[in-house]
């Protein structure tokens, strides 16, 4: 019965399909013709890859060293490599867990940051010569935010563009000690140790 | 068949050793390296880092863990074992967070499961939030955690939060308010606990489901 049914339905899909019109030789000439004058203009990456191996900076005897190490590692590498961004398919790694292509999402630093927004922090140390704030926002590069005295003797301020979310940062004072902010909550880090603070960023 | 194996397996080695060289190049292009005066710190952040991007992961997070490290002076060794130790971490939250994430998700996720947040919350503040970034609610849901709350407690209020439609201001500001509280000597759980009613009393109730099916039909 369900046989039936659907040989029905096949018949009229193929009854709606039949009739398709002609194509036009004339345009299918055309764009033939267009195709072809523009993969005559620029080669493929293919072409410019296969072109590169006739020259003759590479021996037939280096590229079977070549093949021959590429195989080897394939062999034991399986289908535990994967790349980001490359497939939507999700690829194996070495521990047998799945690292899904990131998507939908620009990660670029560019796109990243443009979510960043301006943080203002104030410390106080009267004694120091000079203070830089360091943290995972100037990847912990003591020389992009030093700060600045407001006055002869007052508080140290420096304003720091980072992204919303939770961030880890304490101060260089003199250029030699890591100071946490005592104005703000403590950082646990059971990898280094050491005194850092946490910065709670909000999307404006 | 024996050749359908063969040239999955060339291609195959084509793709890794292409990744590889990808990964060696992309490494070695990288500026903050030279922020690393220490010779052998830098190989060693180099190694790690190259291998981790061959297999898919991202390279900012740990590049600033490595760069955390030599700021507070760590052994290569230690920088190594820490790097690793994340890149394990940021693996697991990828899963947890799919299959839509960021950087900086796969990153917060990462501190939450450091911080002892159930690999289940992720899961549901994933499925609560699907189309927007939640490494913000990570992060405070972090920071409760790490106060002293206990994880089922600050996950089960954030994602009640959450599911009212609390902002991340609001949320920030409830993360803060727990930390004073605690700080002055309240009980973590204590402190939660009231705070969160705090915010919540400011929140619409979501729609229920009558709401969105008036005649109850399924």
């Amino acid at each position: 019965m369900i046989g039936e049914e659907r040989d029905e339905l096949i018949e009229q899909v193929a009854q709606v399909f039949a009739p398709l019109p002609r194509v036009n030789a004339r345009a299918t000439a055309q764009i033939m013709a267009a195709v072809r004058a523009r993969a005559a203009l620029r080669p493929s990456r293919l072409r410019l890859l296969l072109g590169s191996l006739r020259e003759p900076s590479i021996s037939m005897a280096a590229a079977g060293v070549l093949a021959a190490a590429a195989l080897v590692i394939g062999f034991f590498t399986g289908d535990r490599v994967g790349v980001i961004d490359s497939t939507p398919a999700p690829v194996q790694v070495a521990s047998n867990s799945v690292v899904a292509p990131l998507q939908h999402v620009d990660n670029s630093p560019d796109a990243r940051m443009s979510n960043a927004v301006p943080v203002s922090i104030v410390f106080e140390a009267r004694n120091a010569k000079s203070v830089t704030i360091v943290g995972d926002f100037n990847n912990w590069d003591e020389t992009t935010s030093p700060l600045r005295r407001f006055g002869a003797d007052g508080p140290w301020t420096v304003t720091v563009r980072a992204t919303p979310g939770r961030h880890v940062y304490a101060f260089l004072v003199d250029g030699t000690t890591l100071v946490a902010d005592p104005r703000a909550p403590r950082a646990r880090d059971l990898d280094y140790g050491g005194d850092a603070s946490v910065l709670m960023v909000t999307a404006p | 068949m024996i050749s359908n194996r063969f040239g999955s397996y060339f291609v195959r080695s084509a793709v890794a050793v292409l990744v590889a060289l990808g990964a060696r190049s992309a490494v070695a292009q990288d500026a903050r390296l030279t922020l690393i005066r220490d010779d052998a710190t830098r190989d060693v952040v180099r190694q790690v880092l190259g291998a981790a991007i061959a297999r898919g992961m991202p390279s900012d997070p740990l590049m600033s863990k490595a760069l955390e490290g030599v700021a507070k002076k760590a052994t290569p060794k230690r920088i190594r074992e820490a790097m690793n130790a994340l890149e394990g971490r940021m693996r697991r939250a990828n899963e947890l967070l799919a299959p839509t994430r960021s950087v900086d998700e796969m990153a917060a996720g990462a501190d939450a499961l450091y911080a002892g947040v159930p690999e289940k919350t992720l899961k549901l503040m994933r499925a609560a939030a699907p189309n927007r970034p939640i490494a913000m609610e990570l992060g405070v849901l972090t920071e409760m955690v790490a106060n002293g709350v206990p994880p089922k407690q600050a996950s089960k209020m954030l994602l009640d939060l959450m599911a009212h439609g609390a902002t991340g201001a609001q949320l920030t500001a409830l993360g803060s308010a727990v930390q004073g509280d605690v700080a002055a000597g309240l009980k973590p759980d204590v402190a939660l606990d009231l705070r969160g009613r705090g915010v919540m009393s400011l929140l619409p109730p979501p729609p229920s489901v009558n709401s969105l099916n008036p005649r109850g039909r399924p």
